[in-house]
């Protein structure tokens, strides 16, 4: 395929476009428009000064999936389960929300308890226990035609080792109602575990209509980034949209895994703090780390996903004393309307953005996304409300009353910054050590429009000697995009079955067999290569848990893991290293006048480096210059 | 301490606490620790304060200081880990097994980790340590005192227990967790005695504002928990001030059966429900208890001594005294309408393997909404066993697991729903149960109606609430659980 590789990621804010044209980067960044999602990408072409007929390859990263779910705007559906297991959806494991605020409900079910029919009938271990009834079949099929719902999930108890019934019951369906999607269980993810198995057949459903109309919509027809990190073509997208959930923050971890290896590092923790949310997640040798157990808002959906953390903390999250006299950052934010205080857009309450700008960490008058102007007197004013003399370690002589605005503001603005450090600290620790990670042997990879700005002192928390800050760190997903590979999971039937669908779905592509495995008796697996299975499994198991068992071990679900490369964007770095400026910025407890430097430039900390999107903050004892994809590499030159 | 290192300080030993939970969740081998979490983890400082706590389960609320206490009282020393399951010495029921280990930060003793988890076996009459009919401790597994943690000890404990191996490893995890805070605490780089007294005031402060914002007085409630006849509980909480008092005065003496709660038991679930009246922000550390006064008669079957029976009082009676007490709490606070109130144990095995599962029910409803369906509620939140997974690895059949439609209480709000479980067992098996609301129904608030109690059924003919019976190849078990109490006057 000729033409121009581009990746186009529509968030809530922004729409962040990366082309390689003759291999230079392009890149544009254009206000997403909320309900049109798909306009969003012509603009930001035209932006780009693209031609859409020049454009080889789209891949696109997309929230549409995302929203219906948290939102619950997903379509009607209705379910047929097993007689005596209507409610297996809404029980899910019996846990409650939350173990105190017992008012706190569950999140409502995708498919409520009338539009949810049963069938007689009932497979066991061995096979049929109860034959399928078929007077039952047809009274199922009548309700569901009676329901108007556009499509319908179809989940029969151990359909994942005899689908026969279920087959027949979508058969059934299918014939009776041509213009209904249906789901099976048994198609889409046979493997045990009814409650798992049906919601994310559920999801599957729910999502399909909407997510559908909007790929139908976007010319030139787009590659897709799946919650994987891999991408597929719309048809396959459009079958599993329960598999584009995450489908945003994925894009964003392959960007970071793609531009560490350009510097040859595969060992990374990836940290995207941007405006109402930080996204942190795990790279190790080179791969991203997936997981097949997430739940999103409130879902299970058993599809591999990129292992992301998210904490509701970003440069927005609002900062406040609680009532027992603790500073607090977030989880209420200022969201992009009316924003950080200092956006000069009605916020008047203090933000990591207006701490940030106090700090001089960003810069007075500077023009964001070409339309916000950051005002310092307003961010000055926004902490100097927050009750300062709680906050100052050091008392001054004088009476903190004759301190004068800019020094209150000055005070609480540290404090916010150190508060929310810790908890981003906390949030890469829950992506490393909890996995059995050291993070003191990884390379910190910070994007998102904040991230750059706290990397130093969170790499000093954690004892990373190295930080990364891609040149396209604002537009980092949209890299991902461009990069990413061509990505489909199986999972059930045999190795040779499923190669075979993968040698008819993605010619040409590599497989590779993994098994979901465990110690018998245990009712947890880890996902490992199938080649040596037994001893991956006790390596793994060592890695995760710290231990290996001196018991039987067992398969559990055989998957296919199948990658078509795609050609690689390779940047170069053409930034050109200009005379720095210079500006105050309040450093360890003083003010310095600090180097500003645009990208290109080889740096000694404390400095402050300008990039596209981003600012990023070279602590003191840091040090570096960028490598030839034009990625800033930190290293700690002294460890205090 | 300032208001940002306060903020980090908190997050800081928050942090310590929950990673010691995360590994000995990960490093367990036990289902019942790594799926179901049913295990803690709590920091405390030199002098058997705690300082924070890994939140996984309700019913270890709080119940650990008398453990840390104990091995105080038998002088420690750096290097040794104390291990202790003795209810009438720091410990709760025998299958809660309780590791303590001082943390020494240059020789010094500067503060003790603590674990506890819930041991599926640890002896005794049955497979599972939970039996439904034992009227003494000794029938309900091995007795350990707080001892340090020796190989020999050791030994002991694997020689006494159904499955050695996975006991052995879930100690080890144990262990693990305790040694992590160790390490963690030396990398804080914080004045630690600064840390701990400036961390638990925080809590006293929060606690005692949200206690000072309910209205002062005496409030009574009464509840009970059902054998052949009633045991009952009786419960005054006064509210006076930023001081609450929980009395108990005027409860049955301990009962010749095993729902006997310790004072450690009773004081979790005190917690708990204080903690749900006081909202889910307050931190839980020795700065929350020292605004709590809790009171029971000696002897009673809230504060059962030696050798009462006690492995029911942990699931069964802990609830009970928390819904009685919330029921109090109800005219101060807004809390919702009794729940199920019961964790529906069920147990069903032979010599060649056991099945354990808790079930869930209705939650009461509140003023913001009706409550939940099918779910745990108070000291328990477990996980169910996939049907899928149960019928793979035992030789039974589930023929039904649903909502129990208009189970839960009428009213502005209705109650949350129970669940009906059926299970037919395909050789022949022992069944033991012991769950609670029976015959008493879970009471709705504000003029809505109580939740309809449960039923337990083998071959549909009902069994008591606490039952030990044998099973033929092909008989059915059926657990109908309690729905949750309604919320307000329904409109006419």
């Amino acid at each position: 395929m000729g033409g121009i590789s581009v990746g186009v990621d529509v968030g809530g804010t922004f729409t962040d476009l990366v082309a390689l044209v003759d291999g230079r980067l392009v890149t544009a960044k254009v206000p997403s428009v909320p309900g049109a999602q798909a306009s969003g990408i012509s603009a930001a072409l035209a932006a780009a000064g693209l031609d859409a007929a020049a454009v080889g390859v789209l891949a696109h990263g997309t929230t549409v999936a995302t929203n219906a779910l948290l939102e619950r705007r997903g379509a009607r559906i209705a379910l047929v389960t097993t007689e005596g297991f209507r409610d297996v959806l809404e029980i899910g494991r019996q846990d409650r929300a939350s173990l105190y605020d017992l008012a706190a409900g569950k999140p409502a079910p995708l498919v409520p308890r009338e539009l949810r029919f049963v069938v007689r009938e009932r497979m066991g271990p061995e096979g049929v226990v109860v034959p399928l009834d078929d007077a039952s079949v047809r009274d199922a099929v009548e309700a569901v035609a009676g329901a108007g719902v556009e499509a319908v999930a179809v989940c029969l108890l151990f359909s994942f080792l005899h689908p026969e019934h279920e087959q027949r019951v979508g058969a059934a369906l299918r014939a009776a109602l041509p213009g209904v999607r249906v789901s099976l269980s048994c198609e889409l993810l046979p493997e045990f575990r009814e409650y798992e198995r049906c919601s994310t057949t559920v999801a599957n459903a729910y999502l399909a209509p909407a997510l559908s109309a909007y790929l139908e919509a976007i010319e030139p027809r787009p590659l897709v980034m799946q919650s994987s990190g891999g991408v597929a073509d719309v048809a396959t997208a459009a079958a599993r949209p329960a598999a584009c959930v995450l489908s945003g923050p994925a894009a964003g971890v392959v960007g970071a895994a793609f531009v560490a290896g350009l510097g040859g590092l595969g060992d990374v923790l990836t940290f995207d703090m941007g405006g109402t949310s930080t996204d942190v997640a795990a790279v190790l040798g080179g791969e991203v780390q997936v997981t097949a157990e997430s739940v999103v808002a409130g879902v299970p959906i058993r599809f591999p996903m990129v292992d992301v953390h998210t904490i509701g903390a970003g440069g927005g999250s609002i900062a406040w004393l609680d009532e027992g006299g603790a500073l607090r950052v977030g989880p209420r934010s200022a969201g992009a309307r009316p924003g950080p205080a200092c956006y000069g857009l009605g916020g008047e309450a203090p933000t990591v953005t207006d701490a940030n700008l106090v700090l001089g960490y960003l810069a007075d008058g500077a023009v964001l996304g070409g339309e916000v102007t950051l005002d310092r007197e307003l961010a000055e004013r926004a902490l100097a409300q927050l009750p300062v003399d709680e906050l100052s370690q050091e008392r001054p002589t004088s009476s903190l009353r004759d301190w004068d605005l800019t020094q209150r503001a000055l005070a609480a603005a540290v404090g916010v910054v150190r508060v929310v450090d810790a908890e981003m600290a906390r949030a890469l620790r829950v992506v490393s050590v909890e996995r059995g990670i050291d993070p003191r042997g990884l390379a910190l990879v910070a994007f998102g429009g904040a991230g750059p700005l706290h990397a130093c002192s969170l790499a000093e928390e954690l004892g990373v000697e190295r930080v990364l800050v891609p040149l396209a760190s604002g537009v980092l997903s949209a890299l991902g995009l461009a990069a990413a590979d061509l990505r489909r999971d199986y999972v059930g039937g045999s190795f040779e079955a499923m190669e075979a669908a993968a040698a008819r779905d993605l010619p040409g592509a590599e497989t590779e067999r993994l098994v979901d495995a465990r110690y018998r008796g245990q009712s947890h697996e880890l996902t490992v290569v199938a080649d040596c299975w037994q001893a991956n499994l006790a390596e793994e198991h060592e890695r995760r848990y710290g231990f290996r068992l001196d018991a039987e071990p067992e398969i559990v679900t055989r998957r296919l893991l199948a990658t078509l490369r795609r050609e690689r964007p390779s940047p170069r770095n053409e930034a050109r290293s200009t005379e720095p400026r210079s500006r105050p910025a309040f450093v360890d407890g003083e003010w310095l006048d600090v180097p500003v430097h645009g990208p290109g430039a080889a740096v000694i900390g404390p400095a402050i480096v300008e990039l596209p999107g981003s600012t990023c903050l070279v602590r003191p004892d840091w040090a570096g210059a960028p490598d030839a994809a034009g990625t800033l590499v930190l290293e700690r030159t002294w460890t205090r | 301490m300032d208001a940002v290192t306060l903020s980090v300080t908190n997050a800081a030993l928050a942090g310590v606490a929950e990673e010691m939970g995360t590994v000995l969740v990960r490093s367990a081998s036990s289902s019942n620790i790594k799926e179901r979490r049913d295990c803690s983890a709590a920091l405390f400082d030199a002098t058997g304060r705690m300082v924070a706590q890994a939140e996984h389960i309700p019913v270890h609320l709080g119940a650990m200081p008398e453990s840390v206490a104990a091995v105080i009282a038998r002088g420690p020393q750096p290097g040794e880990t104390w291990i202790l399951n003795d209810p009438f010495a720091g410990g709760s029921h025998l299958p809660d097994i309780t590791l303590v280990t001082p943390l020494a930060l240059g020789g010094e003793i500067r503060a003790y980790a603590c674990s506890r988890a819930h041991h599926s076996d640890v002896g005794g009459m049955v497979p599972g340590s939970l039996p439904a009919a034992s009227t003494s401790i000794w029938q309900e597994g091995l007795i350990v005192p707080p001892v340090r943690l020796t190989e020999e000890v050791e030994q002991i404990l694997l020689a006494n227990v159904r499955t050695p191996e996975i006991r052995r490893a879930d100690l080890a995890a144990q262990v693990a967790a305790n040694r992590l805070a160790e390490r963690r605490l030396a990398e804080l780089r914080l004045p630690l005695d600064e840390a701990f007294d400036a961390v638990i005031a925080y809590a006293e402060r929060r606690a005692r504002e949200a206690i000072a914002r309910l209205p002062d007085g005496r409030y009574e409630a009464a509840g009970e928990v059902e054998l052949e006849v009633d045991v009952p509980i009786r419960v005054a909480v006064t509210v006076a001030g930023d001081r609450i008092e929980i009395d108990f005065e005027g409860t049955s003496p301990a009962v010749a059966a095993n729902v006997n709660a310790p004072l450690a038991v009773t004081r979790a679930a005190c917690i708990f429900a204080v903690k749900v009246a006081l909202g889910a922000e307050v931190p839980v550390n020795h700065g929350l208890f020292a605004a709590l006064d809790i009171r029971a008669p000696e002897g009673s079957f809230v504060d059962a001594r030696h050798p009462s029976a006690v492995v029911a009082g942990n699931t069964e009676t802990s609830q009970r005294v928390a819904d009685t007490v919330l029921l109090a709490l109800a005219r101060a606070s807004d809390v919702p309408a009794q729940g199920q109130g019961t964790m529906n144990n069920t147990v069903i095995g032979t010599s060649a393997w056991t099945y354990y599962e808790t079930l869930g029910g209705g939650q009461g409803a509140s003023s913001r909404g009706d409550g939940p369906s099918g779910v745990h509620v108070g000291m328990s939140n477990t996980l169910n066993t996939p049907i899928e997974a149960l019928e793979l690895d035992f030789p039974m059949r589930v023929e039904r697991y649903e909502l129990l439609d208009g189970s839960g209480g009428d009213g502005r709000h209705r109650g949350g729903d129970g669940i009906v479980r059926e299970l037919r067992v395909l050789e022949p098996a022992t069944l033991s149960l012991v769950t609670d609301r029976r015959r008493h129904a879970p009471q709705g608030l504000e003029g809505g109606g109580p939740g309809r109690p449960g039923r337990n059924l083998v071959n549909g003919e009902v069994v008591p609430a606490k039952a030990t019976r044998g099973l033929a190849a092909g008989d059915v078990v059926t657990v109908e659980t309690p729905g949750g109490g309604g919320w307000g006057r329904l409109e006419p």
